[in-house]
């Protein structure tokens, strides 16, 4: 506002929303004039001097590590820890360029995202409407909710025997590990989105004339959203450390058999070589949820 | 929109030997008793009363979110039996849906009556037109003021073409200036659309400034206490806040709801302890008087 003086003056000579578009838009949308080149680089790095400092303080930060860890495995350092038998990191960088060109270690790395994704998306296809309804109907939340309780507290890790004894194959298996894995924050998650819907937006809705479906799909699944995202994510991790359990103990291929067959060979580059490629898909497959929930929640990034 | 400028007045709301009463552990507890009002077709009724004297309580009735524990209520005699588009809502805490732009949360209420998206895209756009808010159609509610927010409530309340419209505090949480600016809007919006409304405020200036009618509530339960005609003519300006009539109306509901304020706060404070908040420092500070 420009004013109370101003503003009292618009008032009396103009009608009420004209002078308010005038006044509160200003607010919003200044007008400028389009600024020279020079000026924009210059503002656009002040703007971002803290994200600039960021990436280069990481890279930086990545780089040191990268040093400790070569003059640790150089002169095999022995103090409290063993350095004696660690790969540094030029023998991983070599196993690597040799492993990006061998099929074997590729379909390794195929068959571990393949059991992910098969496992993940089970997970989410269950879980989140699971969750979505045991939090509108409190009769199945009472009945679902003590098991969930009970199974939730049991480590994907442990369900490994059992996980043999119910499925024919040792692929599926797997799969069903990594799916008990991400299964429950996933679940978890949902359900405390749901428990947080803004009872006022459902009276809105009613007002609206929305009935109860429309109710459940225009207002209580998009108010969950942003926590079925956290729930997916945290779902997503927990997939990938009950994924690489499970390779280890029962697998035969993918990305976490891979690595401890290394160790039983000896090849001790490729024991790091495997920790590292696992990082990097962890990484990875975070990130795409991370941006499938921008490009699902658009009213949320600023 | 036609449809809505050309209607022939409607909404009648009548709310007749209204009680309602909450169980709780040590027996129900009555929060209005007794209670009997009306809204005329395209009348501007405005409640006032001191806080929790079941204002909202029984505006929320009217809306048919809370069943009456006696009595009834009808819209245009058919009595109310939960919410519906018929009546609109405008709540103060705005309840805009977050992940709907400003021009999807005015066409939710058309949306959810099935009409084309065609249709629904030009009534919303001439919705917001009316409230100055074309410009920001395609901007999602969080980055908007709290004036602009709840210009949009009105209008998506509006936007289904409802018999009456009901204000809960509406402007409670705005800044006096936007507050100001808000009341001529509605003012502007009723007078065009022609449309009954309910309106719910502790703000005694604009439940003046607004009404046609102002009924006064007794501290819980409440019921009510008075009932207050505003002869004020129309097209009514600020300006007229400073008017004879207008002040004489304000003392008269201000003594109305200051007795029912004391009473609503137990008579922890009398008559004579709010004399003695009246200390004349003779330009001293408070402490070193004390």
């Amino acid at each position: 506002m420009s004013g109370p003086a101003a503003l009292r003056s618009e008032e009396e000579t103009m009608p009420a929303a004209v002078a308010v578009t005038d006044t509160e838009s200003a607010h919003i949308a200044p007008a400028h004039e389009p600024p020279a080149f020079g000026a924009l680089v210059l503002r656009w790095y002040r703007l971002n001097r803290e994200r600039l400092r960021a990436i280069v303080v990481g890279a930086l930060s990545l780089l040191t590590f990268l040093i400790v860890w070569h003059l640790l495995t150089k002169y095999r350092v022995v103090f409290f820890v063993r350095f004696t038998n660690v790969p540094s990191p030029l023998a991983v960088y070599e196993s690597f360029t040799r492993a990006i060109h061998d099929p074997k270690f590729l379909m390794h790395i195929l068959l571990s995202c393949r059991r992910i994704f098969i496992g993940f998306s089970l997970a989410a296809l269950v879980g989140v409407p699971l969750g979505l309804i045991m939090g509108r109907y409190k009769l199945i939340h009472e009945v679902v909710f003590p098991v969930a309780e009970v199974l939730r507290p049991i480590p994907a890790i442990a369900w490994v025997p059992m996980a043999i004894m119910l499925w024919p194959s040792n692929e599926q298996s797997i799969v069903f590990i990594t799916f008990l894995g991400s299964f429950f924050p996933i679940l978890v998650n949902t359900l405390h989105g749901m428990s947080l819907v803004d009872p006022v937006l459902v009276r809105a809705a009613q007002c609206l004339g929305a009935r109860e479906r429309s109710i459940f799909r225009e207002v209580y699944f998009p108010a969950s959203l942003p926590h079925i995202f956290t729930g997916l994510t945290v779902g997503m991790g927990v997939a990938w450390v009950s994924l690489i359990a499970a390779e280890m103990i029962s697998g035969q291929y993918g990305i976490g058999y891979f690595t401890w067959e290394a160790y039983s060979l000896v090849q001790y580059a490729d024991i790091a070589l495997g920790m590292i490629a696992i990082g990097v898909l962890g990484l990875g497959s975070s990130f795409l949820i991370r941006g499938g929930g921008r490009l699902v929640m658009p009213w949320r990034s600023t | 929109m036609s449809q809505i400028d050309t209607r022939p007045p409607r909404g009648r709301i009548e709310v007749d030997n209204f009680s309602l009463s909450y169980e709780t552990i040590e027996g129900p507890v009555e929060a209005v008793s007794n209670t009997r009002i009306h809204v005329n077709p395209g009348e501007f009724v405005s409640i006032v009363g001191p806080s929790g004297c079941g204002k909202s309580t029984l505006l929320n009735a009217v809306a048919g979110f809370l069943k009456p524990t006696t009595g009834s209520v009808t819209v245009d005699g058919e009595a109310v039996n939960g919410p519906s588009a018929e009546r609109g809502m405008v709540f103060q805490q705005y309840s805009l849906f977050p992940w709907k732009t400003v021009r999807a949360n005015v066409e939710f209420g058309l949306k959810m009556r099935g009409i084309p998206s065609s249709q629904r895209e030009r009534a919303a756009r001439t919705l917001l037109g009316l409230a100055g808010l074309e410009a920001f159609e395609k901007h999602y509610p969080e980055r908007l003021s709290g004036g602009m927010k709840q210009r949009v409530g009105i209008v998506r309340a509006l936007a289904t073409g409802p018999k009456v419209l009901l204000l809960d505090e509406p402007f409670g949480a705005l800044d006096a200036q936007t507050r100001v600016i808000m009341q001529q809007i509605l003012t502007n919006l009723w007078q065009r659309l022609k449309i009954s409304v309910l309106f719910v405020t502790h703000d005694i200036d604009e439940a003046i400034f607004l009404s046609d009618r102002v009924y006064c509530m007794t501290a819980r339960p409440g019921s009510i206490k008075a009932e207050i005609p505003i002869p004020l003519e129309r097209p009514r300006q600020q300006s007229m806040m400073m008017s004879s009539e207008f002040l004489a109306l304000r003392r008269g509901l201000m003594s109305l709801i200051r007795e029912e304020s004391l009473k609503a706060m137990g008579g922890e404070i009398n008559e004579l302890a709010m004399q003695g908040l009246s200390i004349d420092l003779h330009g001293h500070s408070l402490a070193e008087i004390l």
